[in-house]
């Protein structure tokens, strides 16, 4: 349910401009520093260039189409078409250099979530749902961007042009740009009515929207039961209720903008008036000139034009702040199950294993496995067995450190887990899940899983040490060829000969697998207990093992019950006991394999 | 884009109609606000002319005055266009998404397995939305810059032929290069929303594989591939941003180019005495109101290709066939369930999306189960079970073969009657998040008083929610408290009581529930209902002992049927259940 649960997500709204959440953002800005330094010399610039254009157009009027001067005419031309064409070529560059920097910061923060979920244990994914994780690194990053490469500097562009505007007016005629400036209040004003009226209808409209969304997600899953108890009608309406609170909230928020831009072009035709009115009489006492006043009328209409996309940045600027605030959250979480300050390794590797006492918790006080104390020798081939929620997988995951367990230790040649890094751990162990987890991307990419000292030789001996090579080989571009939708068109038997060539491929001293409990067809069984048993040569070997012929194989079997390790040893030893391995026997085996390996004990 | 295929607009039309007069309202409104406010350019002429002949102020103070005043009037226009062209949209989205809404209560399970909720939810919102903005900023938009530049031209050529043809040559080619940047940008958006979903995706299968990630050390590789998408998807957006960063300059060159080419021409022709200055002003006035429908024009554009997208999406959804039709009322159809239900030589196989069909789920049924029995129905998981039953609330359409209510093929059933008589408890549980009561009272039954409490009573639920602080106002979900998975199955399970159904039918309903509560359940059902028809899916021998009747399906067929004692003394796949799950009760025991 990615899309679902994002879209309620992305309805947490904050405050449009969250001073903490800023200067965290301006951070990223940092390593660019000089290039946003440079940009925005550029962009000052570029708007005394573009606001250049009616103080020429003010001078040609008063110093050349005045007098007659044909020649000076042309000359001013070329010269302001000189500054057009210069001026388009910085603010081009301009342009570019500050969306660039926007990107790069988009591309930090990106990677930088992404580190930061590498990082991250595993009690962190149970917890989190990936579709909302990546929401934060996709669209909640690329919302951000907007920010960087539109919105601010958008909006400090704008304020650089009204400064301009604004000397340029004094320069020209300090009477006259008071008498203009008489409009400013009025807009000021309109503007933070304006503001705050759109803040409140477009929070309104958000927390409706938001509402239908809700609404949807939960009665499009719930519609056999609606169906069911004949419930059509009154959904509808109460659909319907909510859709019409939307439709009032956009309702009241047409008023404000109906408003507002008519407000706007009024105010700037009363500031044209003015200018009319007053330049007249200034001219007829010799005060301005007719060019000074066409000069005044073209500043003004660029002192209105920022005002035209004011709710787009305002909007943008809400957005952003919203999406920071998940992104920080998210990057301000801690990864637990971290290496220890110096971690150690192992100096004599041989592949012993001890369990000493284990309890663990995924919650506390929810103890699945209570004090587990076991020894596998190195080589050894141990299978463990037990009912579903015995703790079985929980014990391959302590191993390979995805947990940190609560009381007693593991130990591997003596050496606590707790004292090597989980890197080190997994360089000398290979995990194969129930659930074969397939990646797109083509056969050999499957196997080697973009390690890159792990040769194409190898990959085609794993493959083919599982009994996969032929298979792969007669792929159209063997094994470069793509896995089809993530593996949807293989067998489920081909998905677990496939995990079985990746885990070979690593080379692993110590494996742990988690046999896959489906069934398949006697020749794929076949396959992959032959396969087994390469993959179990020469390793220490821990198999959580839901087929008879894979225990068989085991040089021990530990029962586990409950969360408690309840009895050991070999198969007919345990048979013997007449205790849980006996009765799981009974159950579990004779069932999932039917008659016919009932038929080999 | 694709060519207008009929009927596009076959649904959009209808509701569109209705809101006809808030349109020409709105285009009125336009038209009079944009003539109105294109007169002042023209009063700055008069007025700089006034100034010239060295006219009384009072002259200008009049043609001021005027200026503002026809913005005021202009301005009121205004209000009324978006009033009523931003109005009228909003009005078609409501209807629009009710349309969709009403259509998707329509459909069946079947068009629910293969469509993703986040897809209908975008289609209920984000399409329609941009369909919104298609009928009204799009319209709005395209009657603002017809009317304003029909105006502006009639002024300009009036006051000056030379330098209308100066303006507009210009601005022309303004509008040819916003639309073929808007072209070229429209085909990179596509190429990087496509890498942007690989971008997602990549995401997505890292953390879903998380674990083999960690195992196998792959963190760093992953690290690298992704920063490799990362740059590539950045480069991709800096090379539109190379072309849509022409946008802004490209349009200040070319407004910066006209102005000029306006000075200069018109500066000459001023020095030969056939042009006032004022015209000069003038000009520079209509420019400005020339630029911005031209531009806008490119959005509008995007507009109109996004919304047509849109409505496409949501007119699939409007034209898929509802797979269950209602035969509606008429004098001879029933309107009770009384229970007695019959299968025919019933084969089924689930519909495809594309109208043909999968291979079968269920093989030759031959079953009656009289009223007031109750069947039991086991068999091992995708044997058919929860197929069979669904078909008896009619949630797929029966295909080979018949399926009979009350000796009434179930197709002549009114949907109404036949679902209101059939109490189906689904395998997953579904509850809204609302009040208990709400849930429990689903059905909105009438003189509801009390019965609820007994319906909870009935599934077992009613001590419990007696624990709860807000008893049957607890509001359930994300908003409220969290029932475990028992509690959840014993909801469900008196919300279907409430309707006091003819026919009980729990699809593995209790499956949660522990066996002491369960025979209680059952209990009640066979004390309260007496008469009822019931039949019960379950995995757990045990809790189909005492059932009239027992159906052991495998891959889609009847393997064995009888009761327990018979089946039992058949020694088949039912008995060999038994014994394992025996034994697993004792395992659970030590």
């Amino acid at each position: 349910m990615g899309p679902a649960k994002s879209i309620s997500d992305d309805e947490v709204l904050g405050k449009a401009y969250d001073a903490r959440l800023m200067r965290r953002l301006l951070t990223y800005l940092r390593p660019y520093r000089l290039r946003v330094i440079a940009s925005i010399l550029l962009l000052l610039v570029v708007t005394v260039l573009e606001l250049s254009g009616p103080v020429l157009v003010q001078i040609a009027i008063d110093n050349y189409i005045s007098v007659g001067d044909n020649a000076g005419l042309v000359r001013i031309a070329l010269f302001y078409f000189g500054i057009l064409v210069s001026s388009f070529v910085l603010a081009y560059i301009q342009f570019y250099s500050m969306q660039a920097i926007g990107q790069r910061v988009q591309y930090d923060i990106r990677m930088q979530l992404f580190r930061h979920l590498q990082a991250m244990h595993l009690g962190f994914f149970d917890r989190n749902p990936v579709g909302r994780l990546v929401t934060r690194v996709t669209n909640d990053v690329n919302v951000l961007d907007e920010l960087f490469s539109s919105g601010v500097v958008a909006v400090f562009g704008d304020i650089m042009t009204l400064i301009g505007i604004v000397v340029a007016m004094l320069y020209y005629n300090v009477e006259l740009a008071l008498i203009t400036f008489a409009v400013i209040p009025f807009l000021v004003l309109a503007t933070a009515i304006f503001r705050r009226r759109v803040r409140d209808t477009y929070r309104d409209v958000r927390m409706w929207l938001a509402k239908i969304n809700a609404f949807l997600q939960e009665h499009l899953t719930g519609m056999t039961v609606i169906q069911l108890f004949n419930q059509e009608k009154r959904t509808f309406n109460r659909f319907s209720d909510i859709n019409e609170k939307l439709r009032a909230a956009n309702f009241r928020s047409i008023y404000l903008y109906a408003i507002f831009y008519p407000t706007v072009e009024l105010i700037e035709t009363v500031a044209i008036a003015l200018l009319i009115y007053y330049g007249g009489l200034r001219i007829g006492i010799s005060l301005l000139t007719f060019g000074e006043l066409v000069a005044f009328l073209q500043l003004v209409e660029r002192f209105f034009r920022p005002l035209r996309d004011l709710a787009d940045k305002y909007n943008i600027l809400q957005a952003s702040m919203a999406s920071s605030e998940r992104i920080f959250k998210l990057l301000d979480e801690p990864p637990r199950v971290t290496a220890p300050a110096s971690p150690k390794t192992i100096p004599d590797f041989k592949g012993e294993i001890v369990f000493d006492n284990v309890s663990f918790a995924y919650n506390e006080p929810d103890y699945i496995l209570h004090e587990v104390s076991f020894t596998v020798r190195p080589g050894e081939k141990v299978a463990v067995v037990g009912a579903t929620g015995a703790g079985k997988t929980s014990l391959a995951s302590l191993l390979l450190r995805f947990y940190d367990y609560q009381k007693g230790d593991i130990r591997i040649d003596g050496m606590s887990l707790k004292a090597m890094s989980p890197e080190y751990i997994r360089s000398f162990m290979a995990l194969v899940l129930q659930e074969v987890f397939i990646f797109s991307g083509d056969f050999a990419g499957n196997i080697h899983l973009n390690r890159s000292d792990i040769t194409a030789e190898q990959v085609a001996e794993a493959a083919r040490q599982v009994g996969l090579g032929g298979f792969i080989e007669r792929q159209p571009q063997k094994y470069q060829t793509e896995v089809q939708e993530r593996g949807a068109t293989l067998s489920t038997g081909q998905k677990q000969l496939l995990s079985f060539a990746r885990a070979l491929a690593y080379n692993p001293k110590i494996l742990i697998l988690d046999e896959a409990t489906s069934s398949v067809d006697a020749e794929t069984e076949a396959l992959i207990q032959t396969a087994l048993d390469k993959l179990m040569q020469n390793r220490t070997s821990i198999i959580i093992a839901h087929r008879l012929s894979t225990i068989e194989k085991a040089d021990r079997i530990l029962v586990m019950h409950k969360g408690v390790l309840r009895e050991s040893g070999t198969h007919q030893e345990l048979l013997a006991l007449k205790g849980i391995y006996y009765t799981l026997y009974q159950t579990q085996f004779n069932f999932a394999n039917g008659s016919r390996n009932h038929a080999q004990v | 884009m694709a060519n207008d295929k009929p009927g596009r607009f076959d649904h959009l039309l209808p509701i569109l109609k209705r809101y006809y007069g808030y349109f020409w309202f709105g285009t009125l409104a336009t038209a009079f606000s944009n003539a109105l406010i294109l007169i002042v350019p023209y009063l700055t002429k008069l007025a700089f002319e006034a100034i010239q002949q060295g006219q009384p102020s009072a002259a200008v103070f009049r043609l001021s005055l005027a200026m503002v005043i026809l913005a005021v009037v202009a301005g009121v226009f205004r209000f009324f266009m978006r009033r009523s062209i931003i109005w009228a949209s909003r009005k078609i989205e409501y209807d629009l998404r009710g349309t969709l809404f009403s259509k998707l209560l329509t459909l069946d399970p079947g068009f629910y397995h293969t469509s993703k909720t986040g897809d209908l939810m975008a289609h209920a919102t984000n399409d329609i939305e941009a369909v919104r903005m298609m009928v009204g900023p799009g319209v709005m938009q395209v009657v603002n810059a017809v009317v304003s530049t029909v105006v502006s031209l009639a002024f300009m050529i009036a006051l000056s032929p030379k330098l209308t043809i100066v303006t507009v040559l210009p601005l022309t080619l303004l509008s040819l290069v916003v639309n073929r940047l808007g072209t070229l940008a429209h085909k990179k958006y596509q190429i990087i929303q496509a890498h942007f979903a690989y971008l997602t995706t990549r995401v997505q299968e890292n953390l879903a594989g998380v674990r083999v990630i960690k195992a196998y050390r792959r963190e760093g590789s992953e690290i690298d591939r992704f920063a490799e998408a990362s740059r590539t998807y950045i480069d991709m957006n800096l090379s539109m941003i190379r072309l849509v960063g022409l946008f802004g300059p490209m349009l200040a060159i070319i407004v910066g180019g006209v102005t000029l080419l306006v000075l200069f021409v018109g500066g000459r022709e001023i020095m030969a005495q056939r042009l006032s200055l004022g015209t000069l002003v003038a000009f520079f006035g209509y420019m400005g109101w020339l630029t911005w429908p031209i531009m806008a024009l490119g959005w509008v554009i995007s507009l109109y290709q996004r919304g047509t997208a849109s409505l496409d999406r949501i007119n699939r959804i409007l034209n898929t066939q509802p797979l269950i039709l209602d035969p509606g009322k008429s004098k001879s159809s029933p309107t009770k369930v009384k229970g007695k239900i019959e299968f025919r030589n019933l084969t089924f196989a689930y519909p495809r999306p594309d109208g043909t069909t999968g291979a079968p789920v269920l093989s030759d049924i031959n079953l009656l189960i009289e009223p007031g029995t109750r069947l039991g129905i086991i068999g091992p998981t995708g044997s058919g079970k929860t197929t069979l039953v669904s078909l008896i609330s009619r949630l797929y359409p029966t295909q080979a073969g018949q399926l009979l209510v009350d000796d009434i093929d179930i197709r002549l059933w009114p949907l109404a009657p036949l679902r209101r008589g059939i109490g189906f408890v689904p395998q997953e549980t579904f509850l809204f998040s609302d009040t208990l009561e709400a849930n429990i009272d689903f059905s909105a039954e009438e003189n509801r008083s009390g019965r609820v409490v007994e319906a909870a009573m009935l599934a077992a639920l009613h001590e419990e929610v007696e624990g709860f602080p807000q008893r049957y106002e607890t509001i359930l979900g994300e908003r409220g408290i969290t029932l475990s998975g028992g509690q959840k199955q014993r909801t469900a399970l008196a919300r279907a009581i409430m309707k006091q159904p003819a026919v009980v039918i729990l699809d593995d309903a209790t499956s949660s529930v522990d066996t002491e509560t369960e025979e209680k359940i059952f209990a009640n059902l066979e004390t309260i209902l007496p008469g009822r028809t019931s039949i019960i899916i379950s995995h757990r021998v045990s809790s189909l002992k005492n059932c009239h009747r027992i159906v052991y399906l495998a891959d889609g067929r009847i393997a064995e049927a009888g009761t327990h004692d018979e089946l039992l003394a058949k020694n088949g796949p039912y008995a060999a259940l038994y014994r394992r799950q025996l034994m697993e009760a004792e395992l659970e025991k030590m």
